[in-house]
């Protein structure tokens, strides 16, 4: 099963390490535009379910507020880069991110004292009102439902190639960070700490795990990397609406996190790639899409609810176990 | 004065509607531990039916309602048999509530698609129940449709109450509700009870979209907005509390109505979840219910 | 009306950890077998997976002929096994009446419900007085001869009773097993009783079993039990006599 780097073997290193390149090297290969676009976006989109996946897959935590989480880092680097233009561009995409998990941990809190459900309304409620206030925008700080303000691009290159690339490499290179960093954080003390807390709370209370820092801190890195998320959406689209925010979306994440498979590591990857290829298939028929997902969600969470990662996995220990007799 | 009647008068007719639509939540939770995100599905449902009935067809308004139950009950009996009934070996799982959030929720994105790719994304007006005005206070009226919309909820709500305390089904999901492992070994057959307690939970959903059809017209996304304000009452009343839910709906309505009245109605709904967080934070199990307590 | 119970070779558990291990016990039609034995040793796990809660991994479990290990509850309900739980597994919101209607939940007993209480509440007064309290609110000694009452309100071929004397004062105790008592001799049923308490199982018992480890590892009548000197010791403390 994928977990701690230490344990991956070399073959899985090499593997992995293939793979990178070849990603790398993607962009210089292949150049058309439109499906350029659709894969930057949906990079973006699965940092976001990383961040997602580790508070509620990993965590356990029903927080249904994260893409508001998300909107906030948009809107505040997007107001660094507007009106603080001394700050370097990136560097106000990590504000945005710090933007974001300051604001996670403080919805953190309230969370601490109720259990399961309850959580989800408080989060969902948070994010509606951050929704109605960002459309309503009493001080111009959003844009409202037209969108915020165009910002001044990461790169700033009228190849439309050139453009496309680094924010193919900048975005990739943040998705490959945060699948490592998951990668580790789920071997490290936090990541126990948070698997035991959502499985055996008792139990892991008894082992002296503090759930309420935990928690906090849980709040705090998967806030940071949304806000990132948000911020590199709105650098890369140039646009940030509020319908970003929305219940649309909201069930489109869920759905690439269930399908992938809620709470591994590499499930992000493998259920954003799936549902974005079904969406590019059905652009021209969006009610399609939403009903083919809509099926599609109900069929991996009745049937396969490990999302393809735990049936790979199942495949795989099977197998194992297959060769095993056969060798033992 | 006049701002008081009207407040009263409206809060106390969205409290009703609130209260039809999410009691079927509560029971569907009480009962089977699931919140179900299919419930705004089938208010929409309700609301096409009543457009079908009633603007089609011109089908009598009673049998129009009578239809939105029957057909939201067989939509919500189908919901339970795909989305719920598959995992019940997985009862004991600790995600057992998450797991069925989503899948109830799959099914609300599907109806919500499927009714898109029928009937298109454009409102269908849905015609009130019946017709005219009655003039309640100096220039406060409510439209006739509002008041039989109010009475037939209190009324349905009112049923489900006799039906839970009087009937053998009735004491047969309060059983499951309180002790299932003791409501099994009485021979109350819980997975034939399930899918009937969603349908009629469903059922009542459906009858209040015919309600609110004529007054926020039948459309694809036209459940999202009473699942929502169904989840804020359902859990500010304490999930799992019938009278918990009923005051949490007449609250809501009136907070509603209030706002509408005095503030505007852009902020009525970021102001109830406002209220909604602050309450959560001081009461972490709503109005009234305690975790270990079913008061079904 | 009764029938025999026969346990063979049963192995049944949680998740992973298996509570019973190849467990074999034989009960005669309308005969009293008392399972006694440490706790969580698995006595509360055969009582589950003989009515139906508890699937089991292993083994048979027959009834009157008819295998009926796998089977749910629900469905041997029906057929006339009576399972009174631990506590009481009575419904907390509700009053006594209703729990004691509930009790005749099955098609057939439905009907005659009313008379059946009538007979319960004449048999047991203490429970009529209570009769429009939530069950929440009875004593522990009430609550249990409730749950007793409402296994009496629908014909029984076979009862199983699970530590009926848990956390019960001596008084109490008294009047739960007079009420079983006049069960056993009503019903006539085969009745499975686990106990941790010894002091009034010579009363009813014809057989006594002591569980241990998830095994019967001795059987025999309750003088035979009671005056074995081992298992005194293990279990007992003191030779008890046999009440009467």
């Amino acid at each position: 099963m994928t977990g701690a780097l230490s344990s991956l073997s070399a073959m899985r290193w090499a593997a992995i390490g293939v793979a990178v390149v070849i990603a790398a090297i993607f962009p210089l290969v292949y150049t058309d535009p439109y499906y350029m676009t659709i894969i930057v976006t949906a990079e973006i989109v699965l940092i976001l379910n990383i961040s997602w996946n580790f508070i509620l897959g990993m965590a356990g935590v029903w927080n249904f507020g994260q893409l508001a989480i998300y909107a906030l880092g948009a809107y505040g680097s997007g107001w660094l880069m507007l009106h603080q233009t001394w700050l370097p561009l990136w560097l106000a995409i990590l504000a945005g991110g710090v933007c974001s998990a300051i604001v996670s941990v403080l919805l953190a809190f309230p969370t601490l004292r109720l259990f399961g459900i309850y959580t989800s309304l408080l989060t969902f409620s948070f994010a509606q009102v951050v929704q109605y206030v960002a459309v309503n925008d009493p001080r111009g700080l959003t844009g409202g439902s037209f969108g915020y303000p165009t910002v001044p691009p990461l790169f700033s290159t009228l190849d439309q190639e050139a453009y496309l690339r680094n924010y193919y490499w900048t975005c990739g290179a943040v998705a490959l960070a945060a699948c490592f960093a998951v990668a580790w954080l789920r071997q490290s003390h936090l990541g126990i700490s948070l698997r035991s807390l959502r499985d055996a709370p008792a139990y892991a209370a008894a082992r002296g795990v503090n759930p309420r820092v935990t928690r906090v801190v849980a709040f705090g890195l998967s806030g940071f990397l949304a806000g990132i998320a948000g911020a590199l959406y709105l650098s890369f689209e140039q646009s940030f609406t509020t319908s970003q925010m929305g219940l649309t979306p909201m069930s489109i994440d869920v759905t690439m996190l269930v399908i992938g498979g809620l709470g591994t590591v590499t499930g992000p990857l493998v259920g954003t790639a799936v549902v974005t290829a079904i969406q590019t298939v059905l652009i021209d028929y969006p009610g399609w899409q939403l009903t083919i997902l809509g099926a599609v969600l109900l069929v991996i969470v009745v049937f396969i609810p490990g999302g393809v990662i735990g049936l790979l996995a199942r495949w795989n220990s099977r197998i194992s176990a297959w060769v095993a007799e056969d060798t033992g | 004065m006049t701002d008081l009647v009207a407040i009263i008068a409206n809060g106390i007719v969205y409290g009703s509607i609130y209260g039809l639509v999410a009691i079927g939540m509560t029971l569907i939770y009480g009962t089977m531990r699931i919140l179900d995100m299919s419930q705004g599905s089938m208010v929409m449902i309700g609301s096409y039916v009543g457009w079908w009935a009633l603007a089609v067809h011109g089908v009598n308004p009673v049998l129009a309602l009578l239809l939105a139950f029957v057909v939201a009950f067989i939509f919500g009996t189908a919901t339970e048999l795909v989305s719920v009934q598959p995992l019940l070996g997985r009862r004991n799982d600790v995600d057992f509530e998450m797991v069925t959030f989503i899948t109830t929720f799959a099914v609300a994105i599907l109806l919500t698609n499927v009714a898109l790719q029928h009937y298109g994304p454009f409102q269908k007006n849905v015609p009130p129940i019946v017709h005219g005005n009655l003039e309640l206070y100096n220039g406060v009226s409510i439209t006739y449709h509002e008041l039989t919309m109010a009475g037939l909820s209190v009324a349905l709500m009112g049923a489900l109450g006799l039906f839970l305390a009087r009937t053998r089904w009735g004491f047969a999901i309060r059983a499951v509700a309180q002790d299932l492992d003791a409501a099994r070994t009485l021979g109350v057959p819980v997975t034939r009870l399930y899918p009937v307690t969603m349908g009629l939970a469903s059922a009542l959903a459906g009858v209040g979209g015919v309600f609110l059809g004529a007054l926020y017209f039948a459309s694809p996304t036209a459940g999202d907005l009473p699942l929502l304000l169904a989840l804020i009452v359902v859990v500010l009343g304490g999930l799992g509390s019938l009278s918990g839910t009923l005051y949490a709906a007449y609250l809501v309505g009136l907070m509603q109505a209030f706002c509408e009245v005095k503030i505007g109605t852009t902020w009525t709904l970021p102001i109830l979840y406002g209220a909604i967080l602050l309450i959560l934070v001081v009461r972490p199990y709503g109005l009234r219910g305690t975790p270990s307590e079913t008061r079904l | 009306m009764s029938a025999a119970l026969s346990v063979q070779n049963l192995t049944a558990g949680y998740d992973r950890t298996m509570v019973l291990r190849e467990l074999s016990l034989a009960v005669n039609a309308g005969q009293t077998a008392v399972v006694i034995g440490p706790n969580g040793h698995g006595k509360t796990t055969l009582l589950l997976a003989i009515s139906g809660l508890l699937k089991p991994s292993g083994g048979t479990i027959e009834f009157d002929g008819r295998r009926i290990d796998g089977t749910a509850a629900e469905a041997l309900a029906n057929r006339g096994i009576v399972h009174i739980l631990q506590g009481d597994g009575l419904f907390p919101d509700m009053t006594v009446e209703e729990n004691l209607l509930l009790g005749a939940f099955v098609r057939g007993s439905w009907r005659e419900r009313r008379t059946t209480l009538r007979r319960i509440y004449d048999d047991l007064p203490v429970v009529e007085e209570k009769r429009g309290q939530k069950a929440r609110t009875l004593s522990g000694g009430e609550r249990r001869l409730v749950g007793l009452g409402r296994g009496m309100m629908r014909p029984a071929r076979m009862l199983l009773i699970d530590e009926p004397s848990l956390g019960l004062a001596p008084v109490a105790i008294d009047a739960v097993y007079t009420a079983i008592r006049r069960l056993k001799q009503e019903s006539g049923a085969t009745i499975v009783l686990v106990e941790e308490n010894f002091t009034h199982i010579g009363e009813i018992a014809d057989r006594v079993h002591i569980l241990e480890a998830g095994k019967i590892v001795r059987s025999g009548s309750f003088d035979d039990v009671s005056t074995d000197r081992t298992v005194v010791e293990t279990y007992l403390g003191a030779i008890v006599e046999g009440g009467g």
